[in-house]
């Protein structure tokens, strides 16, 4: 076939397609009829399928070429946006890449896909909300595509967050119940989780490789096995291992691993038809699809390759205990995905990228196939929601072909050989046996996981023909309980399903062409699909050498190196027997209904709740994350209650209410009241006017002249006293400006001892002004002084005490010296003059202290001192007092200017 | 007893201290507006008094006479009021007048 005539622009139009096809239905679908919406919808994936089957042709041809060669189809649409990377600015481009890894899926999205709009056309024939449904159901499609499509991580991450919000829309599709609208939240919940990692894992990838795009991170894989780096320098841990660790939390959200699979089973709440679509076949499989896309990154990170295989082989084991004892159909079904998902992240985890993807492959079939025939039996007896199978039983009578197709399915999920399950399941067993010494912190941990997935594989086989069994065997016991299906409410679903059943009295019966259909074919695919991974054709000719799925698939994959395949003949044995064993309990209990499984329950009671309870997870994230949550908003809403709504807005209120309360009464309209306010603030006035208010300036002093300054006013005189004697050495003057010389000052006077602290050995340090007032005694403290002592057996302070002709100093045993003689003497230092006591320095200053006072026109007299500390002509800090009285004033301790001084 | 300045002044105070607390306490407009009159009046005496204690102009007996003028303006004014506010409240007591508190 010649497909040269068609571009590459057909990757694009894979997806935009479906894209239309949801804008149709969604703008347009309330104004069409069933067959219009129908028709965009089913029409739409199936040109989107056709689009993808002929770019996996010329893909194929192109493999032809260069079989060895990874080799790519690539539509670059538009660049999106720039940003600055560590290693330079990279754009993000709508760009969609096909090679051999997307091209598979691709088609099945796509294949699969169309199978399922067929079937909802017959599935959902009586709902209401037809076209919002499809209108979802095409989103999803797209956003899938784009997912799976998109050549870099942001690109995929649009697709990522788009299949959320559609598996969120469509779990909560019926969401006037509002149990439902809850699980679609609790989904939603988790993938944002998992999404956090994903962002934080991308930016963690381009900080290091310099781009989104996910050929260029695999190519420069090996930048990443660098330490991390924090700003701190690389750490122990690799940059590898980082970014795939949260890269992996993603697709614990996205694909149901634990701890985050709780959302999986609670999502069966959605329509039948999106329970095989998105739950099953496509969207859960995408945490998968990352891992592989990026598996050259994952294969030089053993540590968390460790981690992926042993979360899968618990999730494997876990969901399956879990699903030996549910009653609902789904429910069991939502445990096997659960459970499968486990197996392929236990495959890539052991570095089987093929063997885990080729499970998605076929798990896709098989499980679209189960979740179809359920929703065909559920639609045969009525059942809303969920079908409980112990009130089913005998439709095989009734409905042969939804019958057979599940069959052949249990077949393939079970492994039983000939089946696709059986080829894909052995292979992920042979993959855990075959990890061997790549993980060489741990080289048992394949073993421990083989022994996991077998055990889990036997309970698969187990629980899913336990379903079969109890479902299509023996004789229906009456299906579901009515009452209980319209008592829970009132939509579409249970219209339809009363409207075919008479209220549920009816006999079973076989669904229509549109929903049989798909069956058949997934069931084919359910068959024959295993055949991909060893060739049917090499089977027939006995060449087991050549497999074409790993030859497909290899190029684009990334490899732990040598894996060590000596083993994989015990896994084929035990995964065979693993499969047959559980068929055959399943048989003996089941077929023929007995009191086996009652009488082991019975045995084990708490361990059969425990089970029965799933594990009790929901419990306990409810009783930890959900309840610490719950508890924070409770602390939350009582601050807002209290804090915010009280403090703030009522306190504030009620602040402002009461007073305006009081300028209210006082603003109060009676005129007398008014008059009295006014007689006050007169009397204020006139008091006021009637004393004198003066304030006393001193500006710097020139030399040992203080220029000081009184406030003007009015009728206002002076006198002053600048030698602080108590008496008035002006006559009263209107003069308010005085100039006074303190030179050659008596010394009755007021002097001030400045004191400098020694300060390592030098002078330097702040004086400060120590006290004053004739008859003090100066008190030095030692540590200031330096060294004081003349003599370290008598260390004596020297003693100091103001007097009237200035400060006496005795020295003691301390040196002294007056200038640069050092003194024994007793000596008097006068103003002006200093003395040096260790390396500490005193100087006497005096106070330029002028006293004024002032009077007015009424007589009224009030006196006001200021005082400035001079210091060699230097000047200083001053202050101010008020004094009613002309008393002499006590010598504060001012702060004072070192002056330069030799 | 020779009258000093102080003692007009003195006087003069009096009088307005009783204006001012007849203005304060009774709640007759009438005897309100009275009081008012009788501040006025003290202010006029110390104004007087003042000028004759400074006799080299005669600015305080002018101003006297101003307030005696404004005092007659003010009285008019005054009595209309009150003559309003009996039509409006058939009274003439002040603490009835409160309309501008409601």
């Amino acid at each position: 076939m010649d497909l040269s005539g068609i571009g590459n622009w057909a990757l694009a139009a894979i997806v935009v397609v479906p894209l239309i096809g949801a804008l149709l239905n969604g703008v347009f679908g309330k104004h069409m009829d069933r067959y219009g919406t129908q028709l965009i919808a089913v029409g739409s994936v199936l040109v989107s399928f056709a689009f993808a089957v002929v770019c996996f042709l010329k893909l194929h041809a192109l493999r032809e070429l260069s079989p060895e060669e990874n080799v790519r189809l690539v539509y670059h649409w538009y660049d999106w946006f720039s940003i600055n990377t560590p290693k330079g600015p990279t754009t993000i481009s709508v760009k969609f890449a096909m090679d051999a890894l997307n091209g598979v899926m691709a088609l099945v999205v796509t294949g699969i896909g169309s199978l399922i709009h067929i079937y909802s056309v017959g599935y959902m024939s009586e709902e209401k909300s037809y076209a919002r449904f499809f209108c979802y159901l095409n989103l999803f499609t797209a956003s899938m595509l784009i997912l799976i499509l998109g050549s870099s991580l942001p690109l995929m991450f649009v697709g990522w967050e788009g299949v959320g919000l559609c598996s969120y829309l469509l779990i909560g599709f019926w969401y006037e119940t509002p149990a439902y609208a809850a699980a679609g939240r609790k989904a939603f919940v988790a993938n944002r989780i998992g999404d956090f990692g994903v962002l934080l894992g991308m930016f963690m990838l381009v900080a290091v490789c310099g781009s989104f795009e996910f050929d260029v991170i695999n190519q420069n894989a090996y930048l990443l096995t660098g330490g991390l780096d924090l700003g701190s320098g690389p750490m122990a841990i690799s940059v590898a291992t980082v970014a795939t660790l949260f890269l992996f939390l993603g697709c614990t959200g996205k694909s149901a691993q634990l701890p985050l699979y709780v959302w999986l089973p609670d999502a069966m709440a959605g329509p039948t038809p999106v329970s095989a679509l998105i739950h099953a076949a496509t969207m859960v499989t995408a945490g998968i699809y990352l891992i592989c896309r990026l598996s050259p990154v994952f294969a030089l990170a053993p540590a968390t390759m460790a981690v992926i295989a042993t979360i899968g082989a618990l999730t494997a084991f876990m969901a399956a205990t879990i699903a030996l004892v549910q009653v609902e159909i789904k429910k069991v079904l939502a445990y096997s995905t659960v459970s499968q998902l486990g197996f392929m992240f236990a495959a890539v985890g052991c570095g089987a990228f093929a063997a885990g993807f080729f499970h998605v492959f076929t798990h896709a079939f098989f499980k679209a196939c189960l979740f179809l025939g359920a929703g065909s039996v559920m639609h045969a007896v009525g059942a809303h929601g969920d079908a409980d199978i112990t009130k089913l039983g005998g439709l095989r009578k009734y409905m042969p072909t939804t019958r057979w197709t599940f069959l052949v399915s249990c077949a393939a999920i079970a492994g039983i050989p000939g089946f696709s399950g059986f080829f894909s399941k052995d292979e992920v067993l042979v993959g855990a046996l075959s990890v061997g010494h790549y993980f060489t912190f741990a080289p048992w941990l394949g073993y421990v996981v083989f022994g996991l997935l077998i055990v889990a594989a036997t309970m698969t086989a187990f629980y899913m023909f336990r379903l079969y069994f109890l479902t299509f065997s023996g004789e229906y016991r009456g299906g579901p309980d009515h009452g209980d299906a319209h008592a829970h409410d009132d939509h579409g679903h249970d219209a339809h399903a009363a409207g075919h059943d008479a209220h549920g009295h009816g006999e079973p019966h076989e669904s229509p062409g549109a929903m049989t259909f798909p069956l058949v074919v997934l069931a084919v695919g359910a068959i024959f699909g295993g055949y991909l991974w060893v060739g049917l054709v090499n089977v027939l000719n006995h060449d087991a050498h050549f497999e074409p799925w790993v030859t497909w698939l290899e190029p684009a994959l990334g490899s732990i190196g040598h894996a060590d395949h000596s083993n994989a003949i015990y896994a084929v044995i035990l995964g065979t027997a693993a499969g047959l064993i559980g068929w055959f309990w399943a048989r003996a209990w089941y077929f023929t209904p007995n009191e086996s499984p009652a009488r082991l329950a019975a045995a084990w009671p708490r361990l059969h709740q425990f089970l029965f309870d799933k594990w009790r997870v929901d419990e306990l994230y409810d009783a930890t994350i959900l309840a610490g949550s719950r508890g924070l908003g409770l602390v939350m809403a009582g601050f807002d209650k209290a804090a915010v709504d009280g403090l703030f807005a009522k306190a504030t209120a009620t602040g402002v209410q009461a007073a305006s309360f009081a300028f209210t009464r006082i603003q109060n309209g009676v005129v007398h009241s008014y008059g009295a306010v006014m007689v006050v603030g007169m009397l204020g006035i006139a008091w006021w006017f009637m004393v004198p208010h003066v304030k006393l300036h001193a500006s710097e002093p020139t030399g040992t002249e203080v220029k000081f300054v009184a406030g003007a006013g009015l009728g206002y005189e002076y006198r002053w006293d600048f030698d602080s004697d108590g008496e008035y050495d002006t006559e009263w003057t209107a003069e308010r400006t005085q100039t006074h010389d303190y030179a050659g000052k008596n010394l009755s006077a007021p002097i001030v001892v400045f004191f400098t602290p020694a300060s390592g050995g030098t002078f330097g340090a702040e004086p400060r002004a120590l006290s004053a007032g004739v008859g003090d005694v100066i008190h030095l403290n030692a540590n200031e002084l330096g060294a004081w002592q003349k003599d370290a057996d008598q260390a004596t302070l020297p003693y100091l005490q103001v007097r009237e002709d200035g400060l006496y100093v005795r020295a003691n045993s301390a040196k002294v010296r007056d200038g640069m003689q050092p003194t024994d003497a007793e000596l008097t230092i006068g103003p002006g003059r200093s003395v040096r006591i260790g390396d500490a320095r005193l100087t006497i200053g005096f106070l330029a202290r002028a006293t004024v006072r002032v009077r007015n026109a009424f007589g009224y007299e009030r006196t006001t001192t200021r005082s400035l500390n001079l210091r060699n002509g230097g000047s200083a800090g001053e202050t101010q007092a008020h004094h009613d009285g002309g008393s002499a004033e006590p010598l504060a301790a001012l702060r004072a200017i070192e002056a330069n001084q030799p | 007893m020779q009258v000093e300045l102080g003692h007009y002044l003195a006087l003069a105070a009096l009088i307005f201290g009783i204006g001012a607390m007849g203005f304060l306490t009774r709640r007759n407009a009438l005897i309100q507006l009275m009081s008012i009159e009788l501040m006025l009046n003290a202010v006029n005496l110390t104004l007087v008094a003042f000028n004759r204690w400074n006799p080299s102009n005669h600015t305080g007996q002018k101003f006297a006479f101003f307030v005696i003028a404004v005092a007659a303006a003010e009285a008019a004014v005054g009595l209309a009021i009150v003559i309003s506010l009996f039509r409006l409240k058939k009274t003439v007591r002040t603490d009835q007048a409160d309309s501008l508190k409601h």
